[in-house]
């Protein structure tokens, strides 16, 4: 199936299994992401979040269940066939993951040349506006290394937006940040969804971030959805797992493996 | 007989002997994939501007004084001790530098050379694919649309194949030289006679630079499946670069082997 027909719309896991050697990680998820909204995936370290929107996109392959986006079905394409849809869902990495060896005007270039063809001098004229659309036009001769994590952060992200993807996941994106630039980051998410209508799935322990952009939480508990609904809905939840987790408390219902 | 006894019978001995040859045979045509998917991103030629000068550099440049050193001292031992043992048992020593030097152009230039390469250069590919690996750098590039064998494997085999010739030949030079000279300062041999290339044919320099090319593919493949395939965090990556160099090395004698018995079926080996 092309990924070039009509615009896909909502976001459906269905069922979903993952597991890694012994350790089930997915065990039947089932959600539903509706078009432009943001959604926020939370739960404890290991849930399966990050394993969740990597198996949306393709980065790893679910045993059992189904994934797709709009009349696509993503999760029995092979990996020629994601690339399509890799230029419409961008994904924005917890490491920043920026190469090394090239400035981020190259980093930024980098989808433009490949997916678009565009050629370098195109490309890197291009990646400029998009790094001055976070802010970070001056330091587009940089190399990675040079940076602070935050700077890494957003050049990520205006890598991801280059292709002016439909879906964007986010995959712990204030992790690490100062509470500033986390913020920033914050409202660039909202953006993002206010202005372009773009999909924001955002997979973060943050619950600042969580309860400022988020139109929908989904909590992810023993590799299912346990809880999903509004910031507001959440929070008067009555649910003892899901209150240990927003308050974090230590002690309570919650089954936390290792501990 | 009691019934729970531990499970280290003949049968299971079978079975753990079959199914280590199963994983054998899987490896091998996981690699064998990889190679044709390396040699279709050659072709493709979808790799960073400069990446494949920017390898030769790290993969050449950098190891001219590993194998120089290693080839030159392996050149002198060989030589001394082969001069030792002539002495003793003929006292002629006017063949030792012709016969070495064509044991050097078809096995032991691009063998040991080849070993050098696999321990520096596999180790150094591994390490670095496989830290991209853990940390997500592989996965932005899938997202980015580029295959990481073409853009990762690719420039990495190519500086592999023409550098691995160009250490050979580089290798070979110092150790005939460094032979020449133990034969000389301690044998009083006359250089004339141990720099006499006459027993070097052309199916010696193509049994060499078969074994030069063979390597050179093998090792860049081998160090970059096992880079890719790390998981978790440094603990993955030091595994997978020991994994690379006990693979490539091992790849390397197993290549000499079978491509040395070839040779010897073709031509013989009372040449």
């Amino acid at each position: 199936m092309s990924a070039g027909a009509a615009p896909p719309r909502t976001i459906r896991f269905d069922d979903v299994w993952k597991s890694f050697g012994d350790k089930a990680v997915l065990c039947g998820m089932s959600l539903e992401i509706r078009p432009g909204e943001v959604m926020c995936i939370i739960g404890t370290s290991g849930v399966g979040k990050s394993v969740a929107i990597k198996l949306l996109i393709g980065l790893l392959r679910a045993d059992r269940g189904e994934i797709r986006w709009g009349d696509l079905r993503l999760d029995s394409m092979s990996e020629p066939e994601m690339i399509p849809v890799r230029k419409r869902i961008g994904m924005v990495f917890q490491n920043a993951t920026l190469f090394d060896s090239l400035s981020l005007a190259e980093n930024v270039a980098l989808p433009l040349r490949v997916h678009k063809g565009m050629r370098m001098r195109e490309a890197l004229a291009e990646a400029r506006t998009r790094l001055d659309q976070v802010g970070m036009a001056e330091f587009a001769g940089r190399r990675p290394a040079e940076l602070s994590d935050g700077m890494r952060k957003r050049a990520a992200i205006a890598r991801t937006l280059t292709l002016d993807p439909e879906v964007v996941l986010f995959d712990e994106p204030t992790t690490g940040l100062d509470p500033v630039n986390a913020r920033r980051i914050d409202r660039l998410i909202e953006k993002l969804s206010d202005d372009v209508g773009v999909t924001s799935i955002v997979v973060s322990h943050d619950l600042t971030t969580i309860f400022t952009i988020a139109d929908r939480i989904a909590f992810l508990y023993q590799g299912r959805v346990h809880v999903c609904g509004t910031p507001a809905e959440l929070r008067s939840s009555v649910d003892p797992v899901v209150q240990q987790f927003i308050t974090g408390q230590s002690s309570g219902e919650m089954e936390t493996p290792g501990f | 007989m009691s019934e729970d006894r531990p499970a280290t019978g003949p049968r299971q001995r079978i079975e753990r002997l079959g199914a280590a040859a199963l994983d054998g045979l899987a490896a091998t045509g996981q690699l064998a994939g990889m190679l044709g998917a390396t040699w279709r991103g050659v072709v493709r030629g979808r790799r960073p501007p400069g990446e494949v000068a920017n390898q030769m550099f790290v993969v050449g440049n950098k190891s001219l004084l590993f194998v120089a050193v290693t080839l030159g001292f392996i050149g002198m031992v060989m030589v001394y001790q082969s001069c030792l043992q002539l002495e003793r048992i003929t006292g002629d020593l006017s063949r030792i530098g012709p016969e070495f030097l064509k044991l050097l152009v078809q096995d032991f230039g691009p063998t040991i050379t080849a070993l050098m390469l696999a321990t520096r250069v596999g180790a150094g590919i591994a390490a670095e694919i496989g830290s991209m690996v853990v940390t997500e750098q592989v996965d932005a590039l899938r997202m980015s649309g580029v295959t990481p064998i073409d853009y990762l494997i690719a420039p990495r085999f190519i500086a592999c194949v023409v550098m691995g010739a160009v250490l050979t030949v580089f290798g070979v030079a110092i150790a005939y030289l460094a032979g020449g000279l133990t034969a000389w300062s301690s044998f009083d041999l006359n250089p004339r006679l141990f720099f006499d290339p006459s027993r070097v044919g052309f199916l010696d320099l193509g049994l060499g630079l078969t074994k030069t090319l063979c390597y050179g593919m093998a090792i860049p493949v081998i160090s970059g499946a096992c880079g890719l395939r790390a998981r978790g965090g440094s603990e993955g990556v030091g595994a997978a670069t020991t994994a690379a160099v006990i693979g490539s090395s091992l790849a390397v004698i197993a290549l000499d082997l079978v491509i040395s018995g070839v040779g010897l079926l073709l031509v013989g080996h009372g040449r």
